[in-house]
């Protein structure tokens, strides 16, 4: 029976080529737009879950109250750890991981920056990153071992083995290679190329003891069956226990399950994150997916004229409605097998473009069982999908009308397939609008005035000698016309590296908590980055020595501060008194969707990191660079030139929107065009099946327009109901989205009538192209047919 | 064989009521070749139908073989259909999408037949109505009289105890008519019951009785010579 099932699809796909190309180019880009979702959301889901001891692994967070709000965050004290681990006996272990390093590791001629952390040593033991040679449970426990990653390893050795050879970091420290690990997986939080002991970082003085420092990220594996919340109920206890400073703060321990996807926090609780966009992108592919099924059932039930003869002589010989559904359903999944290996060859193809856009390196696992598993289901969930309502329409006919001639179609009002067609459009108006709106947000933020200069303005990390040297370096710059001003700074003008409430001015209320955005410069910031001067002047310590402890504010520290005449204002802070010698027009440290905060740039005294320096614009850029990078050369001879432009750097910050912009376009358009595809061949079927009428109206006198008009009015009014539906929906859904940036545009009536014409439009194109054609050809042919 | 008593069936639209069958009786005995001539909507098709359980009564008593079968529901009456009762219609209706040798195998399959078992027999019943060496062709690639050859071998390949058949004929021109009604005769000579409706009063001649319908009644009986 099954044989005789696909001998009749096989004949039917034949038999209507258009239609069965329509079906399967349509259901081919749903189930591809469906698999790259579902690899992405495989991708976020599965992030940092391969690690053994999942179950029990934990990150620990603050948790305290600023401003009246309460803040949760994932950096503690480097302290914690140790404290932990000998106060509950219900840990397995604790480890620290510090910020990355990018350490510059020699090996003989070869030199490479490579990124990396410090670690505690039992790290390996708590996450699982597989071993290719040497000893996870030793790796790490000697001061000078270092673990490195296979590419690491190749970079430096070669094909040699690397286990036991020499590695000098920063040109001074030597490590020897214990242990190779297996390139890591993508999917994880962690992105190292070394792993080094944390003595290392007691050595280089980057330790303490302070519980006021939350600068490292602290993890925690329980032992097997403890009691979770026994455990919470401690960390809560353990800043009124040693901090003195802040009691009132607490830790809580949060499960590696919802690091990736959950760890948004609003007043001190889980608010979301990334899930939100699994959810969405879901319920994208469900859509996507359903609208290619749609396409299907639209197109079958439409032509269902010509299988109803069929349907009554199977019944007639025998048959039941049971059978008929099987034969449907089989027809159906033929189609969407079909489809399916299209979509496969669709996906492998968009994959490199996809990866490009998403950022990731998602790849289809061709050998995995798994795999080819989940996708055989994924046909037969979709040809069910798309058959299972042809089938049961299909097989309720009843012989006596349909073999008689008197079977008519249906031609109501409201039918099954009209809701289809406006489902298909509501969905594709949907994401027309949201793509509009989302791109709206963008330009939107982009077009917001930094603050600063942000063109030829370049930065370097202050690696090796640099610090050493800076002043030798930054009069060479000046000298060789190859920058107008430079500046050394704590972090680059795009990052916020430090915050604190700390600051003491004259008048502080006792229990103000206001967080300032802290930064450093020497001198030179606001000429170097351009800020805008509003009182007072830049740093200078030529004339001012005592600018090294200087302070420049931001206008937004100013109002916090509440001070009326800011110039000379004194200010504590790590143990100094600083006094304000400027302030400047706020810019934009972090985010440009969020408000700027209050920014406390403090003099020659602090630390730096990063020296900015301004090209001169007279030369050429490319010149400028080369005469830099030789002056860093002079200096800094064993460490690379990497610099970085400001302005690229800034526009990083767009990156997730701009992504979010692209992907929701790309969908738009996929459903768009699926949708558009279904309604050229409802559109081709409905015009051949009014061919005579067509006929008639010419012979009587109807002009061309007047037969367009009367073949497009049906869709056009099926769209325009779609429009009704689906503006309030989206108007919702991107309202609630424009709510996660304080910084955000309106969604003007405009956008929906852009939005309208543009659907009306598409829809009409497609329709009118068969209507026009039917239109225009000669009654003659049409009525002799009959 | 069949037996109906007062069959009733009303066709009901929102303005009009059709009455199909008015308390309609009569007999059919096994191996009897029985002719149903009537005006247009006199109900000789709804009669078919009923009769062929592809529709039900609104009222009275249909036995088949002895067993009540006019509650039978939609199951019932599909499996009571494919073994024992065959169709044959004017407009031949074959599967487009398949061959002669499907199209005459089809109701074997959903029988539940072997295919070495469905190949025999559908080769004797091809052979039987000499279209065998058609088997390999579309219906849309036979005559009108060679189509309702294969319609006559799908309507006996599963030896049924009945043959409904409704206006073989009429599509079909004098000899090709003649052959399929000398087919029938064959068929009911081997002891197939045949119930046909026609218009024809020269196929009717090949009948054993003639039962004369109007407006859903029974006016007349004729036997024939």
């Amino acid at each position: 029976m099954l044989l005789n099932y696909f001998k009749i699809a096989f004949r039917n796909l034949l038999k209507s080529k258009g239609f069965s190309l329509i079906n399967i180019i349509g259901l081919s880009i749903g189930m591809a737009s469906a698999i790259l979702i579902m690899l992405w959301i495989n991708d976020e889901v599965s992030y940092d879950q391969f690690h053994e001891k999942k179950d029990r692994i934990y990150e620990a967070w603050n948790r305290n109250t600023y401003d009246g709000q309460l803040s949760a965050w994932n950096t503690t004290p480097k302290v914690l750890a140790k404290t932990m681990q000998q106060d509950f006996p219900e840990l397995e272990k604790t480890v620290r991981v510090n910020w990355p390093s990018n350490f510059l590791m020699t090996v003989g001629e070869k030199s490479v920056m490579i990124s990396g952390n410090i670690v505690d040593s039992g790290f390996l033991q708590v996450f699982s990153f597989p071993v290719l040679k040497g000893d996870a449970a030793t790796a790490l426990y000697d001061n000078s071992s270092i673990v490195i990653t296979r590419k690491l390893a190749l970079k430096l050795f070669g094909t040699e083995d690397a286990i036991g050879k020499n590695i000098k970091i920063d040109t001074r420290d030597n490590f020897t290679v214990s242990a190779i690990l297996k390139d890591l997986p993508t999917n994880s939080r962690f992105n190292f190329e070394f792993l080094v002991p944390w003595s290392y970082l007691r050595k280089t003085g980057g330790d303490d003891e302070y519980w006021g420092n939350n600068s490292t990220q602290t993890y925690a594996l329980l032992k097997p069956n403890t009691n979770l919340e026994a455990v919470q109920t401690k960390m809560k206890g353990l800043r009124k226990k040693y901090d003195k400073d802040e009691p009132k703060g607490e830790f809580f321990l949060y499960p590696i399950k919802r690091w990736r996807l959950y760890s948004n926090f609003e007043n001190g609780k889980e608010s979301g994150g990334l899930i939100e966009y699994v959810k969405i992108f879901s319920l994208i592919a469900v859509f996507i997916l359903l609208i290619a099924c749609i396409n299907f059932m639209n197109l079958s039930t439409a032509r269902s004229e010509k299988r109803a003869k069929e349907v009554g002589i199977r019944k007639v010989i025998g048959a039941m409605k049971a059978n008929l559904i099987g034969q449907f359903l089989g027809e159906s999944i033929l189609i969407s097998f079909l489809a399916g290996i299209l979509a496969l060859f669709l996906v492998q193809l968009s994959l490199p473009a996809f990866n490009n856009l998403t950022n990731k390196t998602l790849a289809i696992q061709f050998t995995d069982p798994v795999f080819w598993a989940m996708f055989l289901g994924f046909i037969l969930v979709t040809g069910i999908i798309a058959g299972s309502y042809p089938a049961f329409y299909l097989s309720s006919f009843k012989p006596t009308s349909v073999l008689k001639g008197t079977f008519k179609k249906v031609n109501a009002v409201v039918t099954p397939r009209k809701m289809l067609v406006v489902v298909q459009f509501s969905f594709a108006i949907m994401l027309i609008l949201s793509t509009i709106v989302v791109s709206k947000q963008l330009k939107y933020a982009q077009d917001r005035h930094s603050g600063y200069a942000k063109d030829n303005l370049v930065y370097h990390f202050t690696t090796g000698d640099i610090e050493k040297n800076y002043q030798l370096i930054k009069q060479e710059l000046l000298s060789s016309g190859v920058a107008k001003s430079v500046t050394k700074t704590s972090a680059p003008l795009t990052q916020g590296w430090s915050n604190s409430w700390g600051f003491q001015w004259a008048g502080k209320p006792a229990d103000d908590k206001t967080i300032f955005d802290r930064f450093c410069a020497d001198e030179d910031l606001v000429t170097t980055a351009g800020l805008q001067l509003v009182q007072g002047r830049d740093f200078d310590l030529e004339k001012f020595p005592t600018d090294s402890l200087g302070i420049l504010l931001n206008e937004s520290a100013v109002k916090a501060m509440g001070l009326k005449d800011p110039i000379g204002a004194q200010i504590g802070d790590n143990g100094e008194q600083w006094h304000v010698v400027g302030v400047f027009k706020d810019f934009i440290l972090q985010s440009p969707f969020y408000p700027t905060k209050p920014m406390v740039v403090e003099g020659a005294k602090a630390w730096f990191n990063v020296i900015h320096f301004k090209l001169n614009g007279q030369n050429n850029t490319a010149a400028n660079l080369k005469k830099a990078e030789s002056i860093f050369k002079k200096y800094n001879p064993n460490y690379p030139f990497e610099y970085k432009f400001i302005d690229e750097e800034y526009a990083h910050k767009f990156q997730n929107e701009q992504k979010i912009a692209k992907l929701s376009g790309l969908f738009a358009a996929l459903t768009i065009f699926i949708s558009c595809l279904g309604l050229f061949g409802l559109a081709t079927y409905m015009t051949a099946t009014r061919v005579k009428e067509i006929g008639v109206r010419k012979v009587l006198g109807a002009s061309v327009g007047s037969i367009t008009g009367l073949l497009s009015k049906d869709f056009i009014k099926l769209v325009l109901i779609a429009f009704v539906i689906a503006s309030p929906i989206s108007w919702w859904a991107m309202d609630s989205w424009l709510k996660n940036y304080p910084y955000r545009t309106a969604i003007e009536w405009y956008l929906f009538l852009i939005t309208g014409v543009l659907a009306l439009f598409i829809a009409l194109v497609t329709v009118s192209f068969q209507a026009i054609k039917a239109a225009i050809s000669n009654p003659v042919n049409s009525l002799r047919s009959e | 064989m069949i037996k109906i008593t007062n069959l009733e069936k009303i066709y009901r639209t929102e303005e009009v009521e059709t009455v199909a069958l008015n308390k309609l009786s009569f007999e059919v005995k096994e191996g009897e070749f029985v002719a149903v001539m009537g005006p247009s909507g006199c109900g000789k098709s709804t009669l078919l139908n009923i009769l062929g359980l592809l529709d039900d009564p609104d009222a009275g008593s249909f036995l088949f073989n002895g067993i009540e079968v006019a509650k039978f529901n939609e199951r019932k009456r599909a499996d009571l259909r494919k073994h024992n009762i065959g169709f044959v219609f004017q407009s031949f209706n074959l599967i487009d999408e398949l061959t002669v040798f499907e199209n005459v195998e089809l109701p074997l399959i959903y029988t539940g037949v072997k295919t070495a078992e469905r190949k025999r027999i559908v080769e004797e019943a091809l052979d039987k109505m000499q279209i065998m060496h058609r088997r390999n062709h579309y219906p849309q690639q036979l005559s009108g009289g060679q189509q309702q050859r294969v319609a006559v071998a799908r309507a006996v390949v599963n030896n049924p105890k009945l043959i409904l058949a409704d206006e073989p004929t009429g599509n079909l021109d004098s000899s090709n008519g003649n052959e399929v009604m000398q087919l029938l005769t064959d068929l009911n000579e081997q002891g197939t019951t045949i119930v046909m409706v026609t218009h024809s009063e020269h196929d009717a001649r090949y009948s054993h009785r003639v039962i004369r319908m109007l407006d859903g009644q029974t006016v007349m009986e004729n036997l024939m010579a």
